[in-house]
């Protein structure tokens, strides 16, 4: 352990370069699992706090974002027979905003304020009182510098912004609302609803009450729990790939920096090695040397990677409030497994070099 | 100089072979992200490319059609007909919504079809009927083999089934999706659409600018807004591009990072590795210059290896992407490769920062001393 710390150490500037490699690798790990995770909690954040614990969906519809939802007439009427405590319909789309020459994505949600299905946390103004007004996300309006009271073109008209939503954005689109009335004028949907939010009676639980529902023709039943779990699946299907190979591609990087110091360390003593070698010392012991070295090496950058990304993502979120960048625990420790996968396998570069030593050489330069 | 620079950097292969490879990954980050964006643009605008119309009309300020809605009343296609120069309209409808089959879904663009179609059609029919019937659909080949249904196999659409009449190629989409046509009979059916169309998509006469029948539509008729082809899919891909730049930024800043970190460690290893040469150099006359130059040098050809390794790697991704099911498509641009070329130059430079101070800091005596 001494010997192995003590030739790791002994360049410093290469010692603080690979433990700087390993760090930026295992950062760039942390913070594409950390950009996930963020992106499948803003996803969910409607659902999440929403009213009910039931959906109801056009048939065949099994998400909240992926599809456009058209729920039959009479849908609300015919789930309330059902013996549904609470109902409340909303009608939502896609739509593409054009602020400041940029085309930004956002969720447009038409509800009743006097039902609910609107914004659930309001950082400044109130909800809408007419169809002409409209709650938008909190940080959506602060980088495009929109401000209350301020007049916004949605599609072909004009509404007021009376009031800013908190928990509502997210880097691929953001929550607006405005009243189911002014929704149904934009979309020229009238009387159209996309979703119904059920809460159950306390008499019945989500099982009993999903068996019932099942009875509404046309309609799509589903838990709010899978609504949300479909939705992540939907766009994690698109975006685990690129992450997934970019993760692949830092874990390399990684693991070459280690291997690189590892063996440039090993290389410079091969002498040292060779006279242990011919003093007796076994490959193993000179092996655990070298892995040693790769550990220490791995395991500091490690541990800087994830004090770094802690930073790095508060950076981020200040720069790009948009962007939620979600570092779990389980994503740590799975980032210090893959520092040590790092370690063993850049082990492999030097072991090699020490595996084809000859003692007797050392005596014969 | 290049030469002492290259003998220096080829005489130990493992080094060079880890420092190439680690550039190669860390540029390898930047071409891969772009390569996704750009793929993604190119799908996202396949429908729109296809779709044989010189114009697209669509509800007032919707200018794209991903992730967007648009409704115009349909009286709006007489309308639209009326305008001079105009050869042809086809009404339009169009939504987001998914294919099922047993218990598979396929996001889909659901595209509902008149009877007669000049433009928005399937554009490569590979089997079956090139337009949908009453309660017939065409879909996506791909979709129809990774589901293993075909021609006269039922598939539910906005909740109600249809018999499958077509497959079209070419017709995958962002996200894992296709296109589906449907008839616009059963699309209004279903969608209990009130009078309404998603767009309008024209087709103008003979030695007719595009761009002035488009003018002329958005003048003659109101709350509608009128785009040429290019126009639109224009804003199609400025979609993508104002969705992905800021993450786009950020992965390219540590894709950046990285490269610095590898290449400095790799070019400050090779020149500790040849401190007593260098220092000989010095002792015999070599100006420092001289020796920067060498180190700049062993940092341009690594880096140079390394763009070509990660642009081959690339190359390689792109063309087995496609085979391998997934729900993205690569595409390298030339923009990306002037992008990552520059970088890769900036890596080279500042990584020789360091051994250039080593060398600079190099007492010639020493190498006498043994040390």
């Amino acid at each position: 352990m001494s010997l192995a710390l003590r030739n790791l150490v002994q360049d410093k500037t290469r010692f603080a370069l690979s433990v700087g490699g390993v760090a930026l690798a295992v950062m760039l790990t942390l913070l594409l699992n950390g950009f996930l995770a963020g992106m499948y909690a803003q996803i969910t954040a409607y659902l999440e706090n929403a009213p009910g614990s039931i959906v109801i969906a056009q048939d065949g519809v099994n998400n909240l974002l992926g599809a456009t939802s058209l729920l039959p007439a009479g849908a609300a009427v015919a789930v309330k027979s059902e013996g549904a405590e609470n109902v409340v319909p909303i009608l939502s789309q896609f739509i593409i905003l054009e602020l400041h020459e940029k085309k930004q994505p956002a969720y447009l949600i038409g509800f009743d304020p006097k039902i609910g299905g609107g914004p659930w946390r309001m950082a400044a103004g109130r909800e809408p009182r007419n169809e002409r007004e409209v709650v938008f996300d909190r940080i959506l309006a602060q980088r495009h510098n929109i401000t209350l009271g301020e007049t916004f073109e949605i599609m072909d008209r004009d509404f007021t912004v009376v009031g800013l939503s908190d928990g509502t954005s997210s880097w691929m689109t953001s929550f607006i609302f405005v009243r189911k009335v002014a929704a149904e004028n934009l979309l020229r949907a009238p009387d159209a609803s996309s979703f119904l939010l059920v809460t159950p009676p306390a008499r019945f639980d989500d099982a009993a009450m999903l068996a019932r529902l099942r009875n509404v023709a046309r309609v799509q039943v589903l838990p709010k729990q899978q609504v949300m779990a479909n939705d992540k699946q939907l766009f994690g299907k698109f975006f685990s790939a690129p992450i997934q190979l970019m993760v692949a591609i830092a874990f390399l990087v990684g693991t070459l920096i280690v291997g690189l110091v590892i063996y440039t360390a090993t290389v410079e003593r091969q002498r040292e090695y060779g006279v242990l070698k011919a003093i007796g010392a076994k490959n193993g012991v000179l092996y655990r040397v070298v892995a040693t070295q790769a550990v220490i090496a791995a395991g500091a950058g490690s541990l800087i990677g994830i004090a770094a990304t802690y930073g790095a993502a508060r950076l981020i979120m200040s720069v790009y409030p948009q962007f939620l960048v979600v570092v779990e625990p389980r994503a740590m420790f799975q980032s210090l497994v893959i520092g040590l996968g790092m370690a063993l396998l850049a082990a492999l570069f030097p072991a090699r070099v020490i595996a084809r030593l000859a003692p007797a050489e050392v005596f014969r330069k | 100089m290049i030469r002492l620079g290259l003998r220096n950097l080829f005489q130990n292969k493992t080094r060079l072979i880890i420092s190439v490879g680690g550039v190669a990954l860390a540029l390898l980050l930047i071409l891969v992200l772009d390569a996704v964006v750009t793929g993604v643009q190119t799908q996202v605008t396949s429908f729109i490319d296809n779709s044989n119309a010189d114009i697209i009309v669509s509800q007032e300020n919707v200018r794209n059609l991903h992730m967007a809605y648009s409704a115009i009343p349909a009286s709006f296609e007489t309308r639209v007909r009326n305008v001079a120069g105009v050869a042809s309209v086809t009404p339009i409808h169009y939504l987001t919504n998914l294919i099922e089959i047993g218990d598979v879904s396929n996001l889909a663009y659901v595209i509902g079809l008149p009877r007669e179609v000049d433009a928005g059609g399937p554009w490569r029919i590979v089997a079956g009927n090139p337009l949908p019937a009453d309660g017939e659909a065409i879909i996506d080949r791909g979709v129809a083999v990774n589901s293993g249904v075909g021609i006269g196999d039922t598939v539910k659409i906005l909740g109600e089934e249809f018999k499958i009449a077509g497959l079209s190629d070419g017709t995958t989409t962002i996200s894992g999706g296709s296109v589906a046509f449907i008839a616009e009979k059963d699309f209004v059916r279903t969608r209990k659409d009130t009078g309404s169309v998603s767009f309008l998509f024209v087709r103008v006469k003979s030695n007719t600018s595009s761009a002035v029948v488009a003018a002329q539509i958005e003048k003659q008729v109101d709350k509608a807004t009128a785009q040429t082809r290019d126009q639109f899919a224009e804003r199609e891909r400025q979609v993508v591009n104002d969705m992905s730049t800021d993450i786009v930024t950020i992965m390219n800043l540590v894709g950046f990072l990285i490269g610095i970190a590898v290449m400095a460690l790799t070019v400050y290893t090779a020149t500790l590795a040849r401190r007593a040469e260098y220092g000989v150099l010095k002792a015999v006359g070599a100006r420092n210059l001289h020796l920067y130059g060498v180190v700049l040098a062993q940092a341009f050809v690594s880096v140079v290896l390394g763009f070509g390794v990660g642009l081959g790697i690339t190359l390689l991704l792109v063309a087995l992407v496609p085979q391998m099911d997934l729900p993205i498509a690569l595409e390298v641009s030339g923009a990306s490769l002037v992008k990552v070329a520059s970088v890769s130059l900036v890596i080279a430079a500042l990584s020789a920062l360091l051994p250039i101070k080593q060398i600079a800091g190099l007492d010639p005596a020493r190498v006498f001393r043994g040390k």
